[in-house]
């Protein structure tokens, strides 16, 4: 296990050499002077030279790279150019939300996909299981943002059982921090579950196929213990997988709930920055959401290993 | 499905009243039958809007994915013919970018890219790149070690030669397939950063931008929000449909 854990994090290292000067080349695709895109036109010509110098944008580029990288390493990712809040600050303050949306999106998600799944692999082919597949296909087409509105207009404006915005912290007032996170925890959560409600219905099938399972109805065990015990363990490699290459998108969709329902998370942090043109917070925002999506990405490769033993040996 | 591209091509011909055009005297309008849709808060024809942003999300989920195609097609040959250095090289690169959530990489890609359809084009032409080119490289050493790639370097053809004439035709139906999977994402993903307001500019219509104006009336008027929402719901089942059939009809383990 030892040996996979470090072959992974060996694989991981040029590619987190690439994403950090693919993020420092970002302020440099920037068509014209970054300076003038970043500060409006009446602003004093010795402020934006100030700024300039700050960022050392008056410096050759290879300099710059050096000199940003040994910033990062010592774990300064720079200031945001409107409040003057290090990077690093800004994100830690944004990230309990986010943490707490993700988690309650993926409870969602897994107490509604895991007995979908299950039900409409066990009973295939009936109304259940095209319930089912009518629910995986809404979800995978259905965008965030318009499911979020749907359900602020069905729980927030019609029945008004929910609150449409805002933020509360379930750590500090359950009840209430519980409810501000209902709706954008629902949003982002059915997206996730119509995608592994797919996957696990569909390598259910496949598990339920293999000679083991027939070896274990024939020794009498029971329904349910034959999926429990033989058949789930099995077919969960192929959600694992599902549930890592989603990761991409679970993040994308939580900036957008974060954005729509008003919460103060790291996804309305990296919108807010594109909008204000606050580059350098762009730049730190986006850079830790990669490494933090690298890092989720190599925890799913480990996983592969502890439930799949043949792996580890590969 | 079919209606999005008609509704695309004959926008002109389709919408009942300019799209652009403003009624501050009949602002939010119920669905009736001067307008269908209804009107939005500034008296602007809601179905008219909506016709005419079939053209902006079908074109963008088109040449967006076309970009990423020819790039990615373009990246994977070399990585998979080259071999060796360029090989790892290329491939770490397209790591790298498969390193960002997709849209994260597009709204940091489009922000400094500036807004427009332009920008976001070749955003998600970006985003999309990576997956073309790993499927090209992988059909690429597929298709080189067959015979008749051997025959053909060894009767002299140059190298691009063999990589045109027969390398690339034999490797392009897993990348068709994808192709057509992935353009009704490529259309979500434009729906998304119009709605954040990195897409198309207002006053011009797009699907994303029209459901963003709207989120703000959904109390008095909720047909500004679901009228694009609909036409958005439906483009994306359609295109997931088309999307099966090409694999069903082009996948060989399919296919049987």
């Amino acid at each position: 296990m030892g040996r996979l854990v470090l072959r992974r994090l060996g694989a991981t290292v040029p590619v987190l050499l690439l994403v950090t000067a693919g993020v420092f080349l970002l302020l440099h695709l920037t068509p014209g002077d970054p300076i003038d895109v970043m500060m409006a036109e009446s602003v004093d010509a010795t402020v934006k030279e100030t700024l300039r110098r700050e960022l050392g944008l008056d410096r050759p580029l290879h300099v710059q790279y050096a000199a940003w990288m040994g910033r990062l390493l010592r774990g300064d990712l720079g200031r945001s150019i409107r409040n003057g809040e290090p990077v690093i600050e800004s994100v830690s303050r944004r990230l309990r939300p986010s943490l707490e949306l993700a988690l309650c999106a993926m409870a969602i998600s897994l107490v509604i996909a895991f007995p979908l799944g299950i039900v409409s692999a066990i009973r295939r082919n009936t109304t259940i299981d095209r319930a089912g597949a009518t629910f995986a296909l809404f979800g995978i087409c259905m965008p965030n943002f318009l499911l979020a509105l749907l359900l602020i207009f069905l729980f927030g404006v019609t029945l008004r059982w929910l609150p449409i915005s805002g933020y509360m912290d379930p750590l500090e007032e359950p009840w209430n921090g519980l409810r501000s996170l209902a709706l954008p925890a629902v949003t982002l959560g059915l997206a996730l579950a119509a995608v592994v409600t797919r996957t696990l219905r569909s390598s259910l099938l496949e598990a339920l196929a293999e000679d083991y399972v027939r070896t274990a109805r024939a020794k009498g065990l029971s329904e349910w213990r034959v999926i429990w015990t033989h058949v789930l363990k099995n077919a969960l490699i192929p959600v694992v997988t599902v549930l890592g290459l989603q990761l991409g998108t679970l993040i994308g969709g939580a900036v957008i709930t974060e954005y729509v329902f008003a919460l103060p998370g790291v996804g309305r942090l990296v919108v807010d920055a594109v909008f204000a043109r606050d580059y350098p917070l762009v730049q730190g925002v986006v850079l830790l959401i990669a490494i933090g999506f690298i890092l989720s990405n190599l925890i799913v490769d480990v996983l592969y290993g502890w439930i799949d033993p043949r792996i580890r040996f590969r | 499905m079919l209606l999005a591209v008609l509704a695309a091509l004959a926008a002109p011909l389709l919408a009942p009243y300019d799209p652009l055009a403003q009624n501050l005297g009949n602002a939010l309008a119920r669905p009736g039958w001067a307008h269908l849709l209804g009107t939005d808060n500034v008296g602007r024809d809601v179905l008219s809007r909506v016709i005419w942003g079939a053209r902006v999300s079908l074109v963008a989920g088109l040449v967006s994915v076309a970009l990423a195609v020819v790039a990615g097609s373009l990246l994977g040959i070399l990585a998979g013919y080259c071999g060796g250095r360029v090989d790892g090289l290329v491939m770490r690169l397209m790591d790298a970018v498969l390193s960002f959530p997709p849209l994260v990489l597009a709204l940091a890609l489009g922000a400094v890219l500036g807004a427009g359809l332009g920008g976001v084009l070749v955003a998600l032409g970006v985003v999309y790149t990576p997956t073309f080119a790993r499927l090209m490289r992988g059909q690429v050493l597929s298709v080189t070690a067959r015979d008749y790639v051997d025959a053909a370097r060894a009767l002299g053809a140059p190298a691009w030669r063999v990589a045109w004439r027969h390398v690339v035709p034999n490797a392009m139906n897993p990348i068709i397939v994808q192709a057509s999977l992935s353009v009704a994402f490529a259309i979500l993903a434009e729906a998304s950063l119009s709605f954040l307001g990195l897409g198309i500019q207002p006053p011009q219509a797009s699907w994303g931008s029209m459901i963003n104006a709207g989120r703000g009336y959904l109390q008095q008027a909720p047909w500004i929000v679901f009228g694009p929402g609909a036409a958005l719901f439906v483009t994306v089942v359609g295109l997931n449909f088309v999307g099966d059939a090409v694999r069903d009809a082009l996948d060989p383990r399919i296919r049987g």
